[in-house]
Order: C-alpha cells, then sequence, then structure tokens
C-alpha cells in the first residue's frame, strides 16, 4: 500500500505495539502527569490487557480454574493470551482456542487430561448460547405408521455436539462440578464418547457406548432409521437391534436432543 | 494509479441527517442489567425504571441470554450498550460487528444504542479495553466521519461515552469536551455523560472535573453513568467494582444542575452485590434528582 500513515494511525499502531509487547516507544508522546510517571500510568493498560482476557478465561472455564489453582491457570491464560491474541469483537469468544492450545503447547500437551476438560467445558459453553429449535416430543413419533419408520430421518438440535476424550475429564469434571476431590487424571484405552447439548437453559452431556455413539453420527449425517438399525446389528445381537436403535431414538427424543423427524416419502414434498 | 485516492465522498463530507433527530426520551432511574440479578428482577417488582444492556453480551446464537433479555424487554425500557464499537479506531470498522449489532437492536428496540469513545484495536486484533488517542484537529474529522457511517449504517444516531483514562498525549489540540462538543455538533450523536469517568480522568490529568462539566453543551447529553473506582493513590483506575464514592455523587449533582433531567444509571461490572445493595444506589440517584430538579408536570394538568 502507498500514501503516508496518518499520525492517528502510527500512535494506536505505536500504542498498541506498547501493550502487547512491551515496546516504550510511544512513552515519548506521552507526557507525566502532575502525580505519577507515565510508565506507571502506560502500565494500567499493560496490566489490564492480560488480566482482563485472563479473567474472561476464568469464567470461561471454571473448573479448570479449579483443577490447576489460581497460579497455574494464571500462567495457562498468560502463555495462551500470548500465543492467541483476541481478533474478535466479543469476548464470548476469546477462550475458544484454549483447547487447541493445551493439546499443542509443548508444556501443557504432555497432560491431555487439561485439554479435554476444557473441551468439555468449551462445548458446555457453546451448548449454553447455541442457536434456539423446537423439539419433537414422543407423541410427535406416533403420526408416522409403522411402516414408514425405516424411512425416518432426524435433524438434531443446534446444541447438540459429539465430543471424543481420550482421558477420563468426564470423571474430573463431574466431581470438580460436585466439589469432590477429583479423580487422579488417566488415559483411557476407548475414547469416552460424549453428547453435548442444552436442555431447556441447561447445558448438559451424557456418555455414550460405542454403538449409540455410532448410531448419533449417521443419523446426524442423515441415515434413515432402518439403516441404522442394520448398522447396529453389526455391534452387537442383530435380533435386538431394531429394539435398541427404538431405545436409543427414545432417550434422544425424551432428553431433547431432536428438533425434527421427517419421513423419508414427505422429503421430496 | 492510487484507486483510494480518487474514491470521492466520505462519510464526513455527508450531511449529518441525524443532526436533527429528535433527542432520546428521559427513561428515569436504571441500572446496568447483570446476569447475576436476572431472577431477583424477573420474580420481583423491583423500583428500576430502565435497563441498560452490554450489547456484546446478547450478540449470542440463542439460549438463556436472549431468553432472559427478552422477558427483560417485555417489562422494561431497554438501552444496549457496547464496548466493541471502536469508533476512534484507524482500522477498517468492522461491519459484521456492525451488522450483528443492527440485529440485535430490530430484536431489542432499544431506546438508543450507544458507546464509548475510544478504540480497542488495529491490525486486526481486539484488546478488549477502552484505548485513548490525542484530541487532535485530525482525530476529529476522523472520528466524525465514522459516528456519520455508523449511524447511516444503524439507521439511528449514535450515543457516545466518554472514558476514563490514564495517560494523556503531548500532540493533542483540545481538551475532552472540546472534542465531544465538536464531535456532537458536527455528527449529531448524543452523549452519555459517565460521571465517575469525568471525576477519574480529572483527576488523573489533574484538572477540575466541573471545568469539564461545564464545557460540555447542555443539550447534547442523553444519559448518565454512576459507578465506583479504585483509588492508587497517584492515580484512580476506573475498575467499576466499588460502591460510588461521595466526590461523584456531588458531581452527579453538579451534573443535574447543569443538564436537567437526564436518564441515570447505576453501573456495577465487577464484585457485583446482591440487587437489594445496588437498589439503594438506584434510589439514591432518583432521591438527588428530586431535590435538584423541578417536579415534572403532570400530564393530566
Amino acid at each position: 500500500m502507498s500514501g503516508v500513515m496518518s499520525d492517528l494511525a502510527r500512535q494506536q499502531s505505536e500504542f498498541q505495539r506498547a501493550i502487547l509487547t512491551g515496546d516504550d516507544a510511544i512513552l515519548a508522546e506521552i507526557p507525566d502527569s502532575p502525580k505519577e510517571k507515565r510508565e506507571t500510568l502506560f502500565g494500567v493498560y499493560r496490566y489490564a490487557y492480560a488480566s482482563r482476557l485472563v479473567e474472561a478465561m476464568r469464567n470461561d472455564h471454571k473448573l479448570l480454574h479449579i483443577y490447576l489453582g489460581d497460579e497455574m491457570f494464571n500462567e495457562v491464560g498468560h502463555a495462551y493470551v500470548a500465543a492467541y491474541p483476541s481478533h474478535h469483537p466479543n469476548l464470548r469468544w476469546f477462550s475458544s482456542h484454549l483447547p487447541d492450545f493445551l493439546t499443542s503447547a509443548g508444556a501443557y500437551g504432555k497432560y491431555p487430561i487439561l485439554a479435554d476438560l476444557a473441551a468439555l467445558e468449551k462445548a458446555l459453553n457453546d451448548a449454553f448460547d447455541a442457536r434456539e429449535a423446537p423439539v419433537i416430543g414422543v407423541a410427535d413419533m406416533a403420526a408416522f405408521a409403522p411402516e414408514a419408520w425405516a424411512g425416518l430421518t432426524f435433524e438434531p438440535h443446534p446444541s447438540a455436539q459429539r465430543l471424543d476424550l481420550s482421558t477420563n475429564a468426564a470423571a474430573v469434571w463431574l466431581a470438580l462440578k460436585a466439589e469432590e476431590d477429583p479423580p487422579e487424571p488417566l488415559s483411557l484405552a476407548e475414547p469416552g464418547r460424549l453428547l453435548v447439548w442444552r436442555q431447556d437453559v441447561t447445558p448438559l452431556f451424557h456418555q455414550l457406548n460405542a454403538e449409540e455413539a455410532m448410531m448419533w453420527d449417521e443419523a446426524a449425517s442423515g441415515i434413515p432409521f432402518g439403516v441404522l438399525c442394520s448398522m447396529l446389528a453389526t455391534y452387537d445381537d442383530p435380533d435386538g437391534a431394531a429394539a435398541r436403535g427404538a431405545g436409543y431414538l427414545h432417550g434422544w427424543i425424551t432428553a431433547g436432543l431432536l428438533t425434527g423427524v421427517a419421513s423419508g416419502e414427505q422429503s421430496g414434498e | 494509479m492510487n484507486v483510494a485516492s480518487h474514491v470521492p465522498v466520505s462519510a464526513a463530507s455527508r450531511s449529518a441527517h441525524s443532526a436533527s433527530a429528535a433527542k432520546p426520551e428521559f427513561l428515569g432511574f436504571g441500572l446496568g442489567l447483570r446476569a447475576q440479578h436476572y431472577d431477583e428482577i424477573l420474580n420481583g417488582s423491583p423500583a428500576i425504571d430502565w435497563f441498560e444492556v452490554i450489547s456484546e453480551n446478547y450478540m449470542v446464537p440463542g439460549g438463556q441470554p436472549l431468553r432472559m433479555l427478552d422477558r427483560i424487554r417485555a417489562r422494561y425500557p431497554v438501552v444496549m450498550h457496547g464496548v466493541s464499537l471502536s469508533i476512534a479506531s484507524t482500522a477498517p470498522p468492522d461491519f459484521e460487528y456492525l451488522g450483528n449489532l443492527r440485529d440485535l437492536a430490530r430484536r431489542v428496540e432499544p431506546k438508543w444504542i450507544s458507546d464509548h469513545l475510544c478504540w480497542t484495536g488495529v491490525h486486526g486484533k481486539n484488546l478488549h479495553d477502552l484505548l485513548p488517542f490525542p484530541y487532535t484537529r485530525e482525530a476529529l474529522d476522523h472520528v466524525v466521519g465514522r459516528v456519520q457511517l455508523v449511524q447511516d449504517f444503524l439507521g439511528r444516531a449514535l450515543v457516545l461515552e466518554n472514558v476514563s483514562t490514564y495517560v494523556q498525549f503531548s500532540n493533542s489540540e483540545m481538551t475532552e469536551w472540546e472534542f465531544l462538543s465538536e464531535l456532537s455538533r458536527r455528527s449529531g450523536c448524543w452523549l452519555l455523560f459517565d460521571v465517575n469517568n469525568v471525576y477519574v480522568s480529572a483527576f488523573n490529568h489533574g484538572y477540575d472535573p466541573l471545568t469539564f462539566l461545564e464545557g460540555i453543551p447542555s443539550d447534547r447529553v442523553v444519559q448518565f453513568h454512576m459507578a465506583g473506582h479504585s483509588h492508587m493513590g497517584t492515580h484512580i483506575v476506573d475498575t467499576h467494582d466499588h460502591p460510588v464514592c461521595e466526590d461523584v455523587w456531588e458531581l452527579y449533582a453538579a451534573a443535574l444542575k447543569r443538564f436537567g433531567r437526564v436518564s441515570t444509571i447505576i453501573e456495577r461490572d465487577d464484585h457485583i452485590p446482591p440487587l437489594d445493595e445496588i437498589l439503594v444506589e438506584v434510589e439514591r440517584t432518583r432521591e438527588i434528582a428530586r431535590q435538584i430538579l423541578p417536579p415534572l408536570v403532570s400530564a393530566a394538568g
């Protein structure tokens, strides 16, 4: 780009750099106050910057904060602020890269429980203010004739998310939430398969077995009920597959996890 | 060829249609809405005339925040107060943010939309702080243009608040109150006079808060903020986490004498006490106004 940068643009650039990097060039353009030196006064902005962002992280990750304690959370928070400066006007999304940071940052990646705990809290936060949508009830299913069931497809509630965790972060979360001592962190032989969603206004999570997790994932991608039951038949007793499928479906409906159900015949109308 | 140099019309050169917009109505004595108080507000009938909500807290897809806001809005007048407009930034405006703000305003139908006379970041970064800038003619032209653009985008006049500042710039060419007055006159925006912020900045920069107060045109102020702060001895930090101090109550009385009947809220951002405790301060804003201002003439009379 050509052109002369305006004084205002240059000063804002230097002011921001002074906060983010500690560069003092801007102080040459700031006088001392009658009672205090410019370095101290400018320090109010430097201190407020990181402390406000770390506080936002504490609000979003209350249980990770309890798990780590003040000092360690503060250290994680400041490292995150340095690694992921905010690019969004809304603080609500500032912490959203924390699970990625905890996975990839060398010092923390050795403790996968931290990234998993952060991921679970993030999923619950996202469910909390996810888009509104109606939920279907058991009575809505009565509208379909038995022969139509094989063709039924389902639409998950917008708050619903699947999360696979490699550690016992769910058990740690539950203990911390109940203000109990958390269990020792463990790596799981099989991933912990969670379904996170909002029921009315309350974010919840539910642990799924491998079969139900598979059925949810496939249902969410539009596979009809009859095919889902055939898929279930490959996981366990084939004769009980339809009953198991109906049981999982009933659970999802009563939990408020589904926003829509449609029959194959009607979908073209 | 530099295409940018050939763009003919800046927003600043257009007429400020909003300058003639009607002055927002007097709403009474209210409170900044905080999630901690949702239940107490909706389950009781606290003596609060109106609420100011932080716009960004409700710029989310759905869930409890928006449901609560809808319920409060059904019972009380609401004003939207943002923290991320960054009106003085030299970075391009964030039009996605402005679009979300406009969408929220369509849902809430606020009495007005306010934000701060400050910037929050450049080069794509957001520092989530209300940052100061020099009061120069260059900055004034820039901010006037931005205010006019945002007012055109939103289809309504903005209300802008003076922020607490800790530093000044050697190249400032005018005082903060001169800047605010000119900005309001030229862009048509209204002013939110934060009484605490005037007190804080006056202490930090060593001037008399009454000089600031008297430098603001008496007909441009549509809202007062009242809040607390943290005194560090040589300077004051605007923490909004304490009750309003006696000096700020005195300045509020002086502001009432100058600006008359102005919609007022108590604003608390941290260490938020139970509603009853804050209601004592809301009552005090009402009582001081009752002592200073002539009674409202009844419409029936």
